[in-house]
Parts: C-alpha cells; sequence; structure tokens
C-alpha cells in the first residue's frame, strides 16, 4: 500500500462532484453563483471542515475509531466561552481556557478508548450524553448572547483577510496544513497510518497504540473546540446544541475524501476537497429554503452512496492487483 | 457439532453477567431507597411507578431487539427515527381512518421493513453498521418531515392508551406485562434453541462460527428486521402513552435503548450479554430519569448522569477482562 493511503483519482472525482452540484443548484437558482454567496459557503464550510480534519485521525487510526461526540464538544465549549466572557474573562483568556477545556474533553474520549478500552461507539456516544448534557446545565438550556462582546473577539468569526474571510485564511488552511504535515511528513503521521493498517503489527514494531489513537481523539476534541469558538464568534452567540448534526456531517465528510471506513488509509487532503463539495450541498440546500432535516437526510443519502459505490470498487481493485 | 462450538465460551460466558447483574441489582436498589427517601414517598405512588413501568416497557421492547443485534457484533442508531417514522405512517392511517385493527400490522411491518433496509446496507452493502444506520438515522426522520410536513397527527384511537396503558393485570399495566413476557421469551429462546446460541456464536468469532456450519447473514438479518419489528410495535405503545405523533417523536430515543443494553452488560466486541441484565439496565435508565424529575434536579442532568454511569459500568468491567491489546 502507498505510504499515504491517498487514492490519486479521488480529487478528480471530488471536484466533478463539486462542479456537478454547483450546476445542478444554479439551474434552479442561478444567482447562488455569486461571490457573496461563495463566501458564505466557505465560512459554513470552515467549521465542519475542521472538525472533519480532527475526524480523518480518529478514522484513519482503525479498531472502528469514530467520535461521535464532535457536535456535543462544540456546543459545550461555545458555553464554556459564553459563560467566560459573560464574567467578564479578557477574551483572548477566555478562549484560551476554552481550547484547554476542549483539550480535556478530547482526553476523556482518549481514556475511555484507550485506557478503559470501550468501543469507540459506546465511549463517545456516551460522552456525547454527558458534554451535551453539561452544556445544557452550564446554559440553563439557553443560548448566551455574544454580541455586545469585544470586536476583536467577534472578528474570529466575522472578519477579513485579504478580502476573504478570516477563519479561512487564518485558522482553516493554516490548521489543514499542519494537519497534512503532521500526517504525511511525521513519525506519528506514519504509525497512526500503520496503527489503522494492522495494529498487532504496530504494537509488535514497538509503537505505543493506545497512545496514537489516543492523540487522535485528544485533537479531535480541539479541532471540535476551534470550530464551536469560530462558529459562537460568527454569530455572536453561544448555543448548547450548536453542534447537533456535526457527528453525521463530518463522518460523512471523511469518508466521501477517501478515507477508508476500516482505518489506515486516507488524507486530511481529500477530506478538504470533500468538505467543499459537502459545503455547496449543504449552503445549496439551505439557499433553496430546504428545512435543515432535509440536510442531514441528504448527507446521509450521500454517506450510505459513497460507501455502497466504493466497496465494489475497491473489491475489483483488489481482484485486479492481486 | 454445534454442540463443540458451543461448548468453549459458556463457562466465561455465564458467570462475568452474572456479576454485572448483581452489581445492577444494588445500584437499582440504592437509587430506589435514595430517591423513595428524598421524593417524600411520591416515587411509590401508584400514578408515579405506573408512568415508570410503562416508559420502561417502552425502551425494553426495541432494547430486547438492540441486545440481539449487539450481540451479533453490529448496532443500530437509527432506532429513533425509525421509531419516529413509523409512528409518522402508522399515524398517517389512523388520521385517514383506519380501524386499529388493520393499522397495527402496518406499525409492524413498516418497522420490519425499515429494519430489513438497515439490514440490507449492513450485509449487502458491506457498510460498517454505525455508519450505515448513522446514515438512515437522518434519511428516516428526513421521510418523517416528507410524511408530516409541518403537521401533528392527534387523530389516536383513545382504546390504545386504555388497553396499554391504563388496564392493570396483576397491578402491572398491560404494556408492562407484555415486556416482560417478550423478555422471558427472548430470553429462554436465546438460552436453549438453536439460533439463539448461534448468535453467541457468531458474535464471540464470526469465522469460526461460518466454519461450523452457521450462517453469519442470516441471523444479522434476522437480528435487524426483528429490531425494526420491535420498534414498530414500540412506536404503537408510544402512541398509547402519549397520543400525538410530531416530527420530533422518537428523537433521543436510541440513545435510552443503547445505553440500557449496554449498561445491562452486553459487549459490543459481540458474544456476551444477557436479556436479564438488560431489563435491569432498562430500569436503572428509567429509574434515573423518574429520579431527576421527583427530586426537581434541571433535566439537563439526565445526559451527564446516563454518560457517567455508561462510561463508568463499561469502563470497569472491560478493564478488568480486557485481553491482548
Amino acid at each position: 500500500m502507498h505510504a499515504s493511503g491517498f487514492d490519486r483519482t479521488r480529487p478528480l472525482l471530488l471536484a466533478a462532484m463539486a462542479v456537478l452540484a454547483l450546476a445542478g443548484f444554479a439551474i434552479g437558482h442561478p444567482d447562488i453563483l455569486s461571490g457573496a454567496n461563495f463566501d458564505s459557503m466557505a465560512v459554513f464550510g470552515v467549521e465542519i471542515g475542521m472538525i472533519a480534519l480532527g475526524q480523518t485521525l480518529v478514522i484513519s487510526g482503525g479498531d472502528s475509531g469514530i467520535d461521535l461526540s464532535v457536535g456535543a464538544i462544540a456546543g459545550l465549549a461555545q458555553v464554556v466561552l459564553g459563560r467566560l466572557l459573560h464574567a467578564d474573562v479578557a477574551w483572548p483568556l477566555a478562549v484560551a481556557v476554552t481550547l484547554g477545556a476542549g483539550l480535556g474533553l478530547g482526553a476523556i474520549n482518549a481514556l475511555a478508548v484507550t485506557w478503559l478500552r470501550i468501543a469507540p461507539i459506546i465511549a463517545t456516544l456516551a460522552t456525547l450524553f454527558g458534554y451535551a448534557g453539561l452544556a445544557l446545565v452550564l446554559s440553563g438550556g439557553t443560548n448566551i448572547d455574544l454580541t455586545q462582546q469585544s470586536s476583536w473577539f467577534l472578528a474570529l468569526g466575522q472578519g477579513r483577510v485579504l478580502g476573504l474571510p478570516f477563519q479561512l485564511i487564518a485558522l482553516y488552511l493554516p490548521l489543514l496544513a499542519m494537519f497534512a504535515f503532521l500526517q504525511h511528513g511525521t513519525g506519528y503521521g506514519r504509525a497512526l497510518y500503520l496503527t489503522g493498517t494492522n495494529d498487532r503489527a504496530a504494537a509488535l514494531a514497538g509503537l505505543r497504540v493506545g497512545r496514537l489513537r489516543g492523540a487522535a481523539y485528544v485533537l479531535c476534541g480541539l479541532t471540535a473546540t476551534i470550530a464551536g469558538i469560530v462558529g459562537a464568534a460568527r454569530l455572536g452567540t453561544a448555543r448548547p446544541d450548536a453542534g447537533m448534526n456535526d457527528n453525521l456531517i463530518s463522518i460523512a465528510i471523511v469518508v466521501l475524501g477517501g478515507t477508508g471506513i476500516f482505518g489506515g488509509t486516507g488524507s486530511v487532503v481529500g477530506t478538504a476537497l470533500a468538505t467543499v463539495v459537502i459545503a455547496i450541498v449543504d449552503y445549496g440546500l439551505s439557499y433553496n429554503d430546504f428545512n435543515p432535516i432535509y440536510q442531514a437526510g441528504v448527507i446521509g443519502v450521500i454517506l450510505i452512496g459513497v460507501i455502497l459505490v466504493e466497496n465494489p470498487v475497491l473489491a475489483w481493485r483488489a481482484r485486479r492487483f492481486k | 457439532m454445534s454442540a463443540a462450538v458451543m461448548g468453549a465460551p459458556k463457562v466465561p460466558r455465564l458467570r462475568l453477567p452474572q456479576g454485572r447483574e448483581a452489581l445492577l441489582l444494588i445500584t437499582l436498589a440504592v437509587l430506589v431507597a435514595g430517591i423513595g427517601m428524598f421524593s417524600h414517598g411520591a416515587f411509590w405512588s401508584r400514578i408515579n411507578l405506573d408512568n415508570l413501568f410503562v416508559s420502561s416497557a417502552i425502551t425494553l421492547i426495541p432494547a430486547i431487539g438492540m441486545t440481539v443485534v449487539i450481540l451479533t457484533g453490529g448496532i443500530d442508531v437509527s432506532t429513533g427515527s425509525m421509531l419516529g417514522l413509523t409512528a409518522a405512517i402508522g399515524g398517517s392511517c389512523f388520521a385517514a381512518g383506519w380501524s386499529l385493527a388493520a393499522t397495527v400490522p402496518v406499525f409492524l411491518l413498516a418497522g420490519a421493513g425499515l429494519g430489513l433496509v438497515n439490514a440490507v446496507l449492513i450485509i449487502k452493502g458491506k457498510i460498517p453498521p454505525v455508519i450505515a444506520t448513522l446514515g438512515t438515522l437522518s434519511i428516516y426522520r428526513m421521510i418523517v418531515f416528507i410524511v408530516l410536513g409541518s403537521n401533528w397527527i392527534t387523530q389516536i384511537p383513545p382504546v390504545l392508551t386504555r388497553v396499554f396503558v391504563v388496564d392493570h393485570v396483576l397491578w402491572l399495566p398491560v404494556v408492562a406485562l407484555i415486556a416482560l413476557g417478550f423478555v422471558i421469551v427472548a430470553s429462554l429462546y436465546l438460552r436453549y434453541f438453536r439460533w439463539g446460541r448461534h448468535v453467541y456464536a457468531l458474535g464471540n468469532n464470526e469465522e469460526a462460527a461460518r466454519l461450523a456450519g452457521i450462517r453469519p447473514e442470516r441471523i444479522k438479518l434476522a437480528a435487524y428486521v426483528m429490531l425494526g419489528l420491535l420498534t414498530g410495535f414500540a412506536a404503537l405503545l408510544t402512541l398509547g402513552q402519549s397520543p400525538m405523533v410530531q416530527t420530533s417523536t422518537g428523537s433521543g430515543f436510541v440513545l435510552q435503548v443503547i445505553a440500557a443494553v449496554v449498561l445491562g452488560g452486553t459487549s459490543l466486541s459481540g458474544g456476551r450479554g444477557t436479556m436479564a441484565g438488560t431489563l435491569l439496565g432498562t430500569l436503572v435508565v428509567q429509574v434515573v430519569d423518574d429520579g431527576i424529575v421527583l427530586l426537581h434536579i434541571q433535566p439537563f442532568w439526565n445526559g451527564v448522569a446516563l454518560g457517567v454511569i455508561i462510561l463508568a459500568a463499561i469502563g470497569l468491567s472491560s478493564r478488568r477482562d480486557a485481553g491482548g491489546m
């Protein structure tokens, strides 16, 4: 297997899907092809795209790795941040504390999976309950208004750099570059791939399999937290239920981006390209006034459809190259 | 041949859940004693106990199916959407003036059909169960929205509530007796019938089970369809409990069901778990839920409590018997 496990035909496929999706929406609403709309797509895509970066690492680490709690982490992060800001904590400190809390939430997932050895689905389902509940407890179940906060803070989600959204240029792209380097240019990345491909071999080769996978959950918690902070700054509100469908959407993006669901393959670069496709689909649907329930439903169809198409192709390739 | 395969995993399988069941019984006793005391007797009121039994029964019935699905090494996270969609389809029949006798099969068939969709995606499509059912979770919910629009269905025949919830036999609401009956049948079936034994064999080691002549695909198919069927029945009971269908009906339900099953000691790596455990797990989940209401604790703590209980219960046992990596 290629060391990066990256399928080279995938970018073409994703570009074709993006163009098709855009063309489809443009038939109904030609004005969707405007700068302002592309801008809105980017703003939406950045938040879920960050979460998908972390989710890529978790899934590629194998052993049915999955993080269902990402949305709950994003919501809880918003509430923690909101409470701190309302307690008159300076915003840089509040953001720093929230990031620390996010690392902690990711670490709880990591410990539940690697130390308590709970199956990732159950462990992150339990923390989904726990984190979403805590977000409701801390917020009293209501949204926290942040529109009166420092404009520097709000710029995290509303600012512009070089005429483009701040969070795209200053947060998402650097984060993507870091994750791509981590995955393809460091020993950690190679070790995580090996763990995902064959954890027994990895352990026999002296790798600390638990720590490698644990680190992926911690990083995933971090990306979900950053996404939560950016979302709160963008809307000027901290919402306890901010990340409701984030687990479904981030997993769909990762799978669409070519990361194998059985671990050991894939790349955050594919994830980034798939984010563009999902952002177009999601924005296009809401632009055409579809209820958010339809967005989740369509993404569910995409998730299942991609795997249904992909499995026979993979089986065919495996036969051909035997 | 079959006996030789079943012989090996039998001893550890029977010993561990007994420890779990004892632990759950103690937990339940402590919870009930505590809530009974601090609620100043409100817990022991007839009306509260009835509510508790009805809610437990509605969770328990799909939990029986979920236990079998998890025993085979799978999972279904779409159960809540499935319940919502079945309720929407059946409710639409009620709204169109269908009789109860004509509509009950609709509930059961709709549930079984949705379970079949999950089964086909997982078995034929070779999609990991959590991903396939995460997809159908959102797809089924979308169809609920398509079926209902922004309307509510309230034309539910009152006889449902009377028969299943209000009427008592042997001091228990009828639904609770039905659920108990299902648990006993499922428990005996898993323990003494060939297919039941095959479920454990499959969960323990799919490859070995296949070599022993068991057909994993058939058992998995039956498990997901059975879960769908039971969920369809639970949808009918839900309408007896609160006679209304809305787009959010059943959301959050699956978390309770899965919590009950895994709390009851059924292991997600497959092959280990009992119906008695699921029964006790369901009671713990529902008593916690009830206690939070009775003790006037913010309902938001419910999720936190469940999350912590699951992590603690499974974490302790899986660390104890974790082998290998």
